[in-house]
C-alpha cells in the first residue's frame, strides 16, 4: 500500500490515538488458555471493542473522523461501523442491530449480535460469543465442541463429544497417565461431574492450549488401546478405550516394566564445557557447576544404588550432541541425566525445570499386533528415539522435581519437549535445569559449600523414588 | 367501469411510487457503504507475546501497527515490535537486534522465517530463556498471521540446530504446541 506524503501527519496522529486506545488494555496471561476476548456490558447489552473485533477478524482499520466511521477491511470483506448508529454495512448488506455502535472511553464498542450476521466464508474468521464465559473467540475450523458423554459399553469406555464441524483431532500424548487429545474446535460445554466407576477413565480435565481445545485423561491400567471415531454427519467424535488390542485400535506409549525399575547404568551429562561456558553470572559459571554437580551426584548414586555411573565428560571439554548421545548409548544407560543451570533476563524467575520427551510414540510391536501385518508402520527418526522412553522419562522428571520441591529447591516446572541433549539417546532421560543462576537466592544457595551436595542428594532421592516405582 | 379501474390503478401506482421514494429517504436503510479509503493509512491491531517475569509462560500485549502490505512486511513488523520489547508487564526474550530477512508461507501453513544472524549471536541465557524466545516468536506469528500452522526458523539463510543448546530448531515447530 502506498500513501501520499501529505497525509502522513493525520495518519501519525491517528496512529498515536489508536496506540493510546490499545495501551489501555492490560497485559494478558497467555499460558492459561486459548486466547479469548472479554465483552463489555453496556446497559446489559454485551459489546466487543472495535480494536479487538478488528484483530480477531485479521482486519485493517481505517478511521474516517469526518463522518465518524470506522472501516474494517479483511481481504475482500469490509465492515463499516458508524458511531451512535445501529446500521452496520457488511460488504453489500446493511444490517440493523438492536442497539447502536457506541463510543466508550475513546473506543468504538460493537454489540456482539453483529457476530452472528458476519459473512460466512473461509476468507473471514468466524467469531463466536460464549455467553457463559462472557467472551468472544475465533472459532477454529472444527467449530464448537459440546459437553461430552461418558459411557461403558461391552467393557470399552467411550467418551463422545458433539462437534459442529469437521476439525482435526490430534493425540498429543499417548501415555495412559497423561493421555492428551487436542480438538481443532472450541469447547463450549462442561465436563461431567462424575465418571462411571467401572470405566477406564480415572480423571478428565480441560487443559490450556493456544488453538482449539484440549483435554487430559488419566486411564486405568486395564485400558490397552484406543481409537478415535469421527462421525461428521452425526456431528460427533468418540474416543474409545478398550481393554484389548484389535484391528483399528492404537496402543498407548510403551511404559516399561511394572514394579521396581532395574537400574544398572546411569549416565550423567554435565552441560556445556570448553569454549561453551553456558550461563555465567558473576563467579557462577554453568559449565563448572554442572561438572562439579555431576561428580557429587556420581558419588551419591554409587553409594546408595550400587550402580555404574558414567559421566559424558569429566573435565572441561566441549562435546557435540552426537558425542553425548554416543556415550549414553555405548554405556547402555538405564537412565540419562543432562545437568544444566538456568539463566533468565528477569531476576524474578527462579527454581528448577525438567525437559522430557513427549509421549508421541507407540511401540512397533503393539502397532503390528493391533493392525495386523498389513498395517503401515510409522518411521521414527533416530534423533527422536528418546520418545520411545517418554513415559519413563516423565516419571523420572516427576520424581526428581517432587523431591526438589519438598526440599525447597523450587518452584519447579516440567515441560514435555524433546531437549537437544537427548537427541539420539536411546534411554529414559531428562534435561534438568537445577537452579536459576540469575535469581540471587538460587545463586547464593548454589555458591554455598553445601549447595551442590544438597542438590545432588535431592536428585539422588528422586532417582531412588523413580526406581521404587510405587 | 374501465375508467374507474384505470383511476384506481393510477392511484395505486402513485402510492407505490411515493412509498418507494419515502423508503429511499429514510436515513441509514440504504446507506451506501463507505468507500474503503485506500489513500489513507490503515492500522492493524496485533497481539504480541512476551515472557512472563517469572519465566513460566507468555503474556500477551496488544499493539497497533500501520497496515503492512505484504506477508514479508507483516512478519518483519511483528518481529520488530518483539525486538522493541514490552510496554507493560512482560519480559523481552527475543535476542536483541533480531530482524527478518525473508518470510514465506506455503499452502500447507508452514511459515519459513529467515532471521538475521543477531538471532543466534545475540542469545545469552539458559533453557527457559531459549524456550520462551522461541515460544514468543512462534506464538506471535501464529496469532497474527492467519493460516500459519507451523513455523520453521532459519538464520542467515541457513538451517539452525539450536539457539542456546537446549531446544532443537532443525525442524518445523507446531504453533499449537506453545500454550
Amino acid at each position: 500500500m502506498t500513501r501520499p506524503a501529505g497525509r502522513l501527519a493525520p495518519a501519525a496522529a491517528a496512529l498515536a490515538l489508536l496506540a493510546l486506545l490499545a495501551a489501555g488494555a492490560p497485559a494478558k496471561a497467555a499460558g492459561d488458555a486459548l486466547e479469548t476476548v472479554p465483552v463489555t456490558r453496556v446497559d446489559g447489552v454485551p459489546h466487543l471493542g472495535a480494536n479487538e473485533l478488528a484483530r480477531l477478524l485479521d482486519a485493517a482499520k481505517f478511521w474516517r473522523p469526518d463522518v465518524r466511521k470506522l472501516v474494517l477491511r479483511s481481504g475482500a470483506h469490509h465492515l463499516v461501523l458508524t458511531v451512535d448508529n445501529p446500521f452496520v454495512v457488511a460488504d453489500d448488506r446493511t444490517l440493523r442491530l438492536s442497539s447502536p455502535v457506541i463510543s466508550l472511553r475513546g473506543e468504538l464498542q460493537v454489540p456482539v449480535e453483529l457476530l452472528e450476521s458476519l459473512p460466512r466464508d473461509s476468507a473471514l474468521a468466524r467469531l463466536y460469543y460464549d455467553p457463559r464465559r462472557g467472551r468472544v473467540v475465533v472459532l477454529p475450523a472444527g467449530g464448537t465442541l459440546g459437553a461430552p458423554r461418558v459411557a461403558v459399553i461391552e467393557s470399552a469406555t467411550r467418551i463422545t463429544f458433539p462437534i459442529d464441524g469437521s476439525g482435526e483431532v490430534t493425540v498429543a500424548n499417548r501415555s495412559r497417565q497423561h493421555f492428551r487429545v487436542r480438538f481443532d474446535a472450541f469447547f463450549t460445554g462442561a465436563l461431567p461431574e462424575s465418571l462411571p466407576g467401572d470405566g477406564s477413565i480415572l480423571r478428565l480435565r480441560s487443559i490450556p492450549t493456544s488453538t482449539g481445545s484440549a483435554f487430559e485423561l488419566a486411564l486405568s491400567p486395564e485400558a490397552q488401546a484406543f481409537r478415535i471415531a469421527r462421525s461428521p454427519r452425526a456431528g460427533r467424535v468418540t474416543l474409545e478405550f478398550s481393554p484389548r488390542l484389535g484391528p483399528g485400535l492404537e496402543p498407548f506409549a510403551p511404559e516399561g516394566p511394572r514394579g521396581v525399575r532395574p537400574i544398572h547404568v546411569v549416565v550423567i551429562d554435565p552441560g556445556h564445557g570448553g569454549a561453551d561456558a553456558g550461563v555465567t553470572v558473576g563467579d557462577a559459571v554453568e559449565k563448572d557447576l554442572t561438572l562439579a554437580l555431576a561428580r557429587q551426584l556420581r558419588f551419591e548414586l554409587e553409594r546408595r544404588l550400587a550402580v555404574r555411573v558414567v559421566l559424558t565428560r569429566d573435565r572441561d571439554v566441549a562435546l557435540s550432541i552426537e558425542q553425548r548421545a554416543q556415550a549414553a548409548n555405548k554405556a547402555r544407560a538405564d537412565l540419562v541425566l543432562s545437568l544444566h543451570f538456568d539463566g533468565f533476563p528477569a531476576a524474578a524467575a527462579r527454581g528448577a525445570t525438567v525437559y522430557c520427551p513427549p509421549a508421541t510414540f507407540a511401540s512397533r510391536d503393539a502397532e503390528a499386533r493391533a493392525g495386523g501385518p498389513g498395517r503401515p508402520v510409522a518411521v521414527l527418526p533416530w534423533s527422536d528415539v528418546a520418545t520411545r522412553h517418554a513415559v519413563q522419562a516423565r516419571a523420572l522428571g516427576d520424581a526428581v522435581l517432587g523431591v526438589m520441591e519438598l526440599r525447597g529447591l523450587g518452584p519447579v516446572r516440567l515441560r514435555e519437549r524433546l531437549p537437544l541433549t537427548l537427541l539420539g539417546v536411546n534411554a529414559p532421560g531428562i534435561l534438568l535445569e537445577c537452579a536459576t543462576l540469575t535469581a540471587p537466592r538460587d545463586r547464593a544457595r548454589v555458591a554455598q559449600p553445601s549447595g551442590l551436595t544438597d542438590l545432588a542428594a535431592g536428585i539422588a532421592d528422586g532417582i531412588v523414588a523413580y526406581q521404587r516405582n510405587d | 367501469m374501465k375508467r374507474r379501474v384505470l383511476v384506481v390503478t393510477l392511484i395505486l401506482a402513485v402510492l407505490a411510487w411515493a412509498g418507494w421514494r419515502w423508503t429511499q429517504r429514510r436515513p441509514g436503510l440504504h446507506e451506501r457503504p463507505a468507500a474503503v479509503d485506500t489513500a489513507s493509512a490503515g492500522f492493524r491491531a496485533v497481539q504480541l507475546y512476551f515472557a512472563s517475569p517469572g519465566g513460566d509462560s507468555l503474556v500477551g500485549e496488544a499493539r497497533e501497527l500501520v497496515e503492512p502490505a505484504t506477508l514479508h512486511e507483516r512478519v518483519a513488523a511483528l518481529v520488530r515490535e518483539l525486538d522493541r520489547g514490552p510496554a507493560r508487564g512482560g519480559v523481552a526474550v527475543l535476542p536483541a537486534g533480531t530482524s527478518v530477512r525473508f518470510a514465506y508461507l506455503d499452502p500447507d501453513g508452514l511459515l519459513t522465517v529467515d532471521l538475521s544472524r543477531s538471532f543466534v549471536q545475540g542469545f545469552h541465557g539458559g533453557a527457559d530463556a531459549e524456550y520462551l524466545a522461541v515460544a514468543s516468536l512462534v506464538r506471535t506469528l501464529a496469532a497474527n498471521l492467519s493460516g500459519v500452522k507451523r513455523v520453521l526458523l532459519v538464520c542467515g539463510g541457513e538451517p539452525i540446530a539450536t539457539l542456546g543448546g537446549h531446544i532443537p530448531l532443525d525442524r518445523p515447530i507446531d504453533a499449537s504446541d506453545w500454550p
